[in-house]
């Protein structure tokens, strides 16, 4: 273990909190939530791809934030026009 | 421990420990606007510290230049997202 994988193991732990606001809050408020643990997932894999000294592993972190940010503005519209 | 090391665990360490804070706040908050300042913060303050992380180990290579480009996408993408959930959640409040 060095101290990307620390790292990536402790960020980790903050899906937790993204998770249960997923469950037990309001649908906005969820979506909040997916927001957070997008950005906290893409930069655990970051860390983890420097962990393993995989440079092709940042591919996925590459793209992982334009893939959130349609899914999360895909979820954000079809919360406002249907479930509201 | 030389002090490459140690400006590696700092960086790692106070990028975790933001990130970490931020998804708390998420939970303490009561409003969906209180929230979406940390969430904010989450994808503004740490994608940099690890991209400064990465770019001590690395330098100017393909890993270093991926995790800057990462860093800054968060950064651009992030308010885009965050302006769609607050507009959804005042539509919601009427």
């Amino acid at each position: 273990m060095n101290v990307w994988l620390w790292g990536a193991s402790a960020l980790l732990l903050g899906v937790l909190p993204c998770g249960w606001l997923a469950v037990r809050a309001s649908r906005v408020d969820a979506l909040v939530g997916l927001q957070t643990a997008g950005t906290v997932v893409t930069l655990a894999l970051v860390l983890l791809a420097e962990g393993f000294h995989r440079s092709s592993y940042m591919g996925v972190a590459l793209v992982l934030p334009f893939l959130s940010f349609v899914g999360t503005l895909l979820i954000a519209r079809f919360l406002g026009r249907h479930l509201l | 421990m030389t002090t490459h090391d140690l400006v590696l665990d700092v960086l790692v360490g106070v990028a975790v420990a933001a990130e970490l804070l931020c998804c708390l706040g998420l939970v303490v908050m009561r409003s969906v606007y209180d929230r979406l300042h940390y969430a904010m913060a989450a994808s503004a303050v740490p994608p940099f510290l690890v991209a400064a992380a990465v770019l001590v180990e690395e330098d100017w290579t393909q890993p270093g230049i991926n995790a800057l480009v990462v860093a800054v996408a968060l950064f651009v993408v992030s308010p885009v997202v965050a302006h769609a959930t607050a507009r959804v959640a005042r539509t919601r409040r009427g």
